[in-house]
Parts: structure tokens; C-alpha cells; sequence
């Protein structure tokens, strides 16, 4: 009996070994060779939207329930994407904060009216603990986030 | 003849054993991640607030400026990086913290995570967050959970087995499920 139980376990060692990932390597592999800069998305969105993309930039926000997105700073100061993953299927820990991410995935866009950006910049402030300023929101306001599908962070 | 209680017995007994572990590991992980409304299952997040003297313009592109804050707030952790998220304010990412500083204000708000022992790694098996061959394990402790169930209801005979009073607390197992659904799912009651 001791045989087949070391036997298992060996077995599930090595297998579960053999199929481990580098740690920091989320979702799909990375397929693009050539990067695009945030500054340029946020410069003129509409032309990526609906476009796959490969972004670089430091971590400076995680989801802290989920793990369900990211933020990456962007290569200016002042600016940074949210990469929005699919709930579960890649979750980021927390302690990917402040670190270097390279991230695939797609270009999309958000529009909201006036009324549902201000709940979305209320519920922001609310989950950071934040004051929230209502007269920030002036009018419809749209978004253009990363659908991420796979990312590797050192 | 072919005695299949004495096997359903043997098997139910077996599977369990090498069940109980993973159910173990299932269960306290869906109490954690039954109430994210209330707690976060994977970190403690401790958030505090301090106050220091602004930081004047001439010293906001200072070199030691990044040191000069973790001097002030304690903080001894690993440098990883800042962000500016606008011109008055930098975060400084450190391992285990975020300071968050408004440098005309002088407000400085720290937000220290610590990762929930034990809790974090069942919840890391259970969302099934490993992906790869952890999913092949975890559909196989599902079929030997059903394998389980379906056992346990034929282990008895007799007036407690699932002929008798097996019968009614096994309709009751049945029933709690359809209520909610009926309840919160279908909005019918």
C-alpha cells in the first residue's frame, strides 16, 4: 500500500511539474512581435478599437476582490489602461502591483451616459475608499479598455 | 452471487478516504469565497492615513524624493516602482505596500496587503486558478464526489436505508435546492 501511495504522489509531482507555468505567465501565450505604446492608443483610440494589441507598462492597479483587471501604466506620465480579463479564467494577484507586465489582448471600447458614469466614478471612489466628486463626471463619458488574454509579469 | 453492497461499501470507504483531503481544502474555501461582499478571501488589506509637511516644487523632481517618503513612513520594503497619476500625486509600489502620496497636500495614504495563509492556497485550488492538469484533478474529485453521493445512498439497508428514513432526508437534500431556485432563480413563490 506504501508503494502505490509513493507512487501517486511521485507520479502527481512530477506530472503537475511537467505542466507548471514560469510563475508569471498568465492566460495564453504571447503571440505578437511587435509592441504597442499606451501613449498611442490613448492618443487616438478609435483606430485600435477592435484591434489585438501588445502592450508594456508597470502594474499600478489590481483588482483587489477578483483579480479580474489590471492597470498599466503608460510610457507618459499621467496616463494609464485597465486591462479587464474574463472573471476566473486569468486572475492576478496583488502582489503583481509595481511590477513590469507585457499584455495581449484586444482594444474595446465602453460608452456611458452621464448618469451611468457617475454611478461607475461613485462605486470607483466607494471599493478605494475615496471621496467621490460628482461635478468630475460633465457628460457622457466613453472608455477604451484592453480585453486582456495573456500576460507575462516580472 | 454477486455481492454489490459489499463493493458499493469498499468503494465508498476508499474514495473518501482519498477524497477527504481535496474536500477539506473545498470546503473552507467555499465559506472564504461565499462572502467576498464582506471580506476579501485571498489578502488582508490594511489601509491607514498620515500627514507630512508639503512637499515644496523644487523638491518634487528630487532624486531622493521617493527615499525621502519611505524614510517618513517606516517603510523598509523592496523598491518595485512608482506611477504618477497626476502632477501632484506619486504612488510608490513597494513589496506588501502602496503609498499613495499627494505632495501638495502632504496626505499620505498606505495600503499594506497580507496574503490570508492557508485560505489564499485553497482558494488558488479550488477557482481552480492553476488551470493545466489541476483541472483533470479537480473533475475527477467531482466524479468521485457524485461516486460518493450516489454510494452512500445504497450503503444501508433496512428500515434507515434509502428504502425508509434514508428516502425522506434524501428528498429533503433534493427539496433545499429547488426551493431557492423557485425562491431567487424562477421568482415563483
Amino acid at each position: 500500500m506504501k508503494n502505490i501511495i509513493l507512487s501517486v504522489v511521485a507520479f502527481l509531482f512530477l506530472v503537475s511539474n511537467s505542466f507548471a507555468g514560469d510563475g508569471n505567465k498568465y492566460g495564453k501565450d504571447l503571440r505578437l512581435k511587435e509592441k504597442t505604446k499606451i501613449s498611442a492608443i490613448l492618443a487616438a483610440p478609435n483606430g485600435y478599437v477592435g484591434k489585438k494589441v501588445q502592450v508594456e507598462g508597470n502594474v499600478v492597479g489590481v483588482c483587489e476582490k477578483r483579480g479580474c483587471w489590471i492597470e498599466l501604466a503608460s510610457d507618459k506620465p499621467f496616463q494609464k489602461i485597465k486591462i479587464k480579463v474574463k472573471d476566473g479564467e486569468i486572475v492576478f494577484p496583488m502582489e503583481e502591483k509595481g511590477k513590469k507586465a507585457v499584455v495581449e489582448g484586444e482594444v474595446y471600447e465602453i460608452k456611458m451616459t452621464k448618469e451611468q458614469a457617475l454611478a461607475a466614478a461613485e462605486n470607483e471612489a466607494k471599493e478605494h475608499g475615496k471621496k467621490f466628486d460628482p461635478t468630475s463626471i460633465t457628460g457622457p463619458v466613453t472608455l477604451y479598455q484592453i480585453k486582456g488574454l495573456g500576460a507575462v509579469i516580472k | 452471487m454477486f455481492k454489490w453492497r459489499k463493493w458499493v461499501r469498499i468503494l465508498h470507504r476508499d474514495f473518501g478516504y482519498v477524497a477527504a483531503g481535496l474536500t477539506v481544502v473545498y470546503a473552507i474555501s467555499g465559506i472564504a469565497v461565499n462572502h467576498t461582499q464582506d471580506w476579501n478571501p485571498n489578502y488582508s488589506i490594511e489601509k491607514s492615513t498620515m500627514k507630512i509637511d508639503p512637499v515644496p516644487d523644487s523638491l518634487l523632481t528630487s532624486e531622493t524624493l521617493i527615499t525621502d517618503i519611505l524614510a517618513k513612513v517606516g517603510e523598509k520594503g523592496k523598491l518595485k516602482s512608482f506611477f504618477l497619476p497626476d502632477s501632484n500625486t506619486i504612488n510608490i509600489f513597494v513589496d506588501g505596500n502602496t503609498i499613495s502620496v499627494n505632495l501638495k497636500k502632504g496626505e499620505i495614504s498606505q495600503e499594506k496587503i497580507t496574503s490570508r495563509a492557508v485560505i489564499r492556497e485553497t482558494n488558488f485550488l479550488h477557482l481552480n486558478s492553476p488551470k493545466k492538469i489541476w483541472t483533470f484533478v479537480a473533475d475527477l474529485f467531482a466524479i468521485a464526489l457524485a461516486f460518493l453521493a450516489i454510494s452512500g445512498l445504497f450503503m444501508i439497508k433496512g428500515k434507515n436505508g434509502i428504502k425508509g428514513r434514508g428516502a425522506w432526508l434524501t428528498a429533503i437534500g433534493v427539496f433545499i435546492p429547488i426551493i431557492f431556485l423557485l425562491f431567487y432563480y424562477y421568482k415563483l413563490l
